[in-house]
């Protein structure tokens, strides 16, 4: 009885938390202009439009360069973070790691806005190098979070007996721990990736109207239109994230790296 | 056998009573068809190696797991459907599973709040429990400032404090250190006698067993292998792996019987063993069966011995143990054989590499059906 | 003393290279807000602190008290939803069905704030799912707004918090030792009080520590009463676009900014001390 009632609220909200996403998909391929739900038929022309229209094609290019730079350089950052604040201690470290953290805290629109400031400064306003910047910042704290995680899982004495057994410190970090800790990287480094593709806030304030990026696009399209283009893109974004999170959960284990083992 | 059917026929005396009890995980037979009767005020041990079904079967009694088939009664009632919080089964965990967020007066308390006692009974009970466990003083500490002593201590209090119809103890010493364990032993030994409580003890350490127990259960993956008192258990295995789980014990190889009025011959290859007779053994001649011999019915062979159950070993090793010394030999048709002599001392070693005569005493061999393992 | 640190230099350097260039973005808003406005202009004048006085208005004050009281509805729904769904994530008997909970859970934390704002537009705007089906079913005649509401906003916003409050409070109640509850079952406690007298005291450093995490996050929410909103709800985030990108008041958004800032690392300090008086409190030997 009592878990009737459990598994019956957590189906409820599983239903309020998937409801929108699924609106979103049967909208896309409705094909009238007005929004219907259930859909009315069946039509890709959203789909045509969404994919042909110019603005979200650029945006589209700049969300990938920001995208491919910012994950990857976060990867290399927040793995090497990782690995400092979990073997050393040093002066000055609690200042450091409140540094790197606090883009989880500060609202994205005030960093937004100080690198808006600093690029103006250093006249960079219209280049992708203040927007990488600052998605760089706010996707690392993911990254050396999966990382820090899977260290901790790992037996130190790996590294150990490797460093009995002769290995120099390098390659006791490529042959060992680095191979250890891969799936904790990898997934750090996806889940980068998603978030600086749709990061919105910072980048609204960082990116011009030559560099915006597939979500500010989207947002000034809203602002302007009322069709279903956007309900395409958006399913195409909600059905790709979904497929990448089976395939990450499947091959990562999700809650390994988000820390959430069965207890 | 007596015993068992007057326990039988008065439930009163029965504390616990597990009827047929299986229980499957998967495609793994954790316990398969396990049948037992605990006496009231008993000290009984559940023994076996890790994966044995002791633990299983204690989360049975204890109704955190329940049962594929069969059925389990405490005090007279079936309880093999009702929830943990009504069996009022008392365990201690061997995490102790001492409640983080509260002090020590209120872990031992949340039993007897759930039982709606009131506030001045709640109160006098605890400090007696505390008491009763040298915890005086202690009541208002958080658990992280007690010693793991002092943690199982708090944890056993929070048990007997509700008087439980059974008192459940699982592997309640292993995460203490060698003599604050020997100390802990006495002093449950002590708890035992002093409240009288039916007690259900799983281990894997067989010395913890012997030690504490009135009655040992030996299992042995999800079936009980022999159930019975410590010395009884320790002379009268009632198989192969009773015999090998309880103390150290030599296997000697399949041995063919002669009976003789008072003596049976055990023939392996061209060793021929004599054993004084028992009249439980019900061997006849020619049959096979396997003798195994405990390393302390062992010792070097003097002219006196005539003969007579002596054989010819290579010394492989002595293992030095203070009190006495283990050694390994290797003989002739008999395999590897381990002996154990009192004394460290060194003098009375044969060396190692050298033949050595040994007398083997059969007065108290484990003579089992070589079918029977 | 090198020797016993392999790496060090070279993983430290871009750290703290990144953690300056971060800091000098935030210094600029820090001095910006200490800067005079020229109307009409993006150029800013000398030292100021008129930019505070401006703050001393009641449309300010009301900004920010909706600011808190929205921030601090959708944690608190967030808390009463996310808590069962973390619950079965750990807890669900089956391997498959914790990881079909944690994929529908997590899922929407990537599908970003613009998606998930449009989702809802369609789902709550005045021809949306929920009032042409309650139109449908003929319970209500004309729409009922939800769109431009803060019972809107908050719907959406809770929605949005609920991955991040999920993976924290899973991560909490993996760690409740199971022999904790087994035991105070054993004692004779009810499933029930197992739960509010075991479970939940053992996760409250994270139930906090989530509250304000999610309470921090939503106070920077910016897409959703912006689109949701639609300017009848006005957070800190709304005006200080306002006045970056209308007013070009970049000073008095400075400002805003920092204010901002200030509530969230107010709150996060404030979580530090709770949950390191609970953390005191739980910690075992």
């Amino acid at each position: 009885m009592r878990s009737v009632l459990f598994w019956s609220a957590v189906v409820l909200i599983l239903v309020y938390m998937t409801l929108p996403a699924v609106v979103v998909v049967a909208t896309s391929v409705n094909p009238t202009e007005l929004m219907a739900f259930p859909p009315t038929g069946f039509s890709l022309r959203w789909y045509e439009k969404a994919l042909t229209y110019p603005d979200f094609q650029e945006a589209f290019k700049s969300s990938l360069v920001v995208m491919a730079l910012s994950s990857t350089l976060a990867t290399l950052l927040g793995s090497s973070f990782a690995f400092l604040i979990f073997h050393y201690k040093f002066r000055g470290r609690g200042l450091l790691e409140a540094a790197l953290w606090s883009p989880l805290i500060i609202p994205h629109f005030t960093t937004g806005f100080g690198f808006l400031l600093l690029g103006s400064h250093l006249s960079l306003t219209q280049g992708y190098a203040v927007i990488v910047m600052a998605h760089l910042l706010l996707v690392t704290p993911f990254v050396t979070r999966a990382v820090f995680v899977s260290l901790s899982n790992v037996d130190t004495n790996y590294a150990r007996a490797a460093a009995n057994l002769g290995a120099t410190p390098s390659e006791v970090l490529f042959k060992i721990t680095i191979p250890l800790v891969l799936p904790g990287m990898i997934g750090g480094w996806l889940i980068a990736a998603i978030l600086s593709l749709t990061e919105f806030t910072a980048s609204l304030y960082v990116t011009a109207s030559r560099t915006q990026t597939l979500p500010v696009a989207m947002y000034n399209y809203i602002r302007e239109y009322a069709d279903p283009t956007i309900s395409a893109i958006s399913a195409l974004l909600i059905l790709s994230t979904t497929i990448i999170m089976i395939v990450a959960n499947h091959f990562l284990g999700l809650r390994r790296i988000l820390g959430i083992d069965n207890g | 056998m007596i015993h068992q059917k007057m326990t039988a026929l008065q439930p009163d005396d029965c504390a616990v009573e597990i009827n047929h009890v299986s229980r499957v995980f998967g495609s793994v037979q954790a316990v398969n068809d396990v049948s037992l009767s605990i006496r009231t005020g008993e000290f009984i041990t559940l023994l076996g190696p890790s994966g044995c079904g002791k633990t299983t079967l204690l989360n049975m009694v204890a109704g955190f797991i329940n049962p594929s088939s069969g059925a389990i009664r405490i005090g007279g009632k079936d309880v093999t459907n009702v929830p943990v919080h009504l069996r009022d089964t008392g365990m201690v965990f061997q995490s102790y599973a001492l409640f983080p967020h509260m002090n020590v007066f209120d872990n031992v308390a949340f039993g007897l709040r759930q039982r709606k006692f009131t506030k001045a009974d709640i109160s006098s009970k605890v400090m007696q429990a505390i008491e009763m466990m040298s915890l005086s003083g202690m009541e208002h500490r958080r658990i992280s400032q007690l010693s793991g002593g002092q943690q199982q201590r708090v944890a056993l209090a929070r048990a007997i404090v509700i008087k439980p119809k059974v008192l459940l103890l699982d592997e309640p010493l292993s995460a203490l250190d060698k003599s604050l364990r020997a100390q802990m032993q006495v002093e449950l030994i002590e708890l035992h006698r002093n409240t009288g409580l039916t007690t259900i003890f799983v281990t894997h350490d067989q010395g913890e067993a012997l030690s504490l127990s009135d009655r040992i259960v030996v299992m042995n993956r999800g079936q009980i292998q022999q159930v019975a008192e410590p010395i009884d258990l320790y002379r009268n295995p009632a198989n192969g792996f009773v015999a090998s789980f309880i103390g150290e014990i030599n296997a000697l190889p399949p041995a063919t019987c002669t009976v003789a009025s008072d003596e049976i011959s055990l023939d392996i290859g061209n060793i021929r063993l004599i054993a004084p007779r028992r009249p439980e053994w019900q061997f006849a001649s020619g049959q096979s069966a396997k003798a195994f011999v405990r390393p302390e019915h062992i010792r070097i062979a003097t002219p006196a011995d005539g003969g007579r159950n002596v054989v010819t070993g290579e010394v492989l090793t002595h293992i030095y143990q203070g009190s006495h010394t283990i050694t390994r030999l290797n003989v002739d048709g008999l395999g590897p054989i381990e002996m154990r002599l009192p004394g460290g001392d060194v003098v009375g070693r044969v060396p190692v590499g050298l033949k050595a005569d040994i007398a083997i005493n059969l007065a108290e061999v484990v003579l089992l059906s070589n079918t029977a393992n | 003393m090198t020797q016993q640190r392999p790496f060090f230099i070279p993983f430290l350097v871009p750290a703290v290279l990144v953690a300056v260039i971060f800091a000098a973005a935030m210094f600029n808003v820090f001095q910006y807000s200490f800067l005079e406005f020229v109307p009409g202009s993006v150029e800013v004048g000398g030292f100021t602190l008129d930019n505070f006085a401006r703050i001393n208005r009641p449309i300010y004050y009301w900004v920010l008290l909706d600011t808190f009281l929205l921030s601090f509805a959708t944690a608190f729904f967030a808390l009463v939803l996310s808590y069962p769904i973390a619950f079965a994530v750990v807890r669900a008997e089956r391997n498959w069905v914790r990881s079909v909970l944690v994929v529908l859970a997590i899922t929407p934390l990537f599908t970003g704030e613009i998606v998930r704002t449009y989702s809802w537009m369609l789902v709550l705007g005045t021809d949306g799912v929920i009032n042409t089906t309650l139109k449908a079913l003929g319970l209500i005649e004309g729409s009922i707004p939800i769109m431009y509401t803060r019972p809107g906003v908050v719907i959406a916003l809770v929605q949005f918090a609920m991955p991040v409050m999920i993976i924290l409070l899973a991560t909490a109640i993996s760690q409740v030792k199971r022999d904790c509850e087994k035991a105070a079952a054993n004692l004779g406690a009810t499933p029930n009080t197992v739960f509010w007298r075991v479970t939940i005291p053992l996760t409250m450093p994270g139930i906090l520590s989530s509250f304000v995490v999610v309470f921090a996050w939503t106070m920077s929410a910016f897409s959703t009463p912006q689109l949701i909103g639609g300017g009848k709800v006005l957070m800190i985030s709304n005006v200080v676009y306002l006045q970056g990108f209308s007013s070009f008041n970049l000073p008095f958004a400075a400002v805003l900014s920092l204010i901002a800032l200030g509530a969230a690392l107010g709150s996060l300090g404030l979580m530090k001390l709770a949950t390191a008086r609970f953390e005191r409190k739980l910690a075992t030997v």
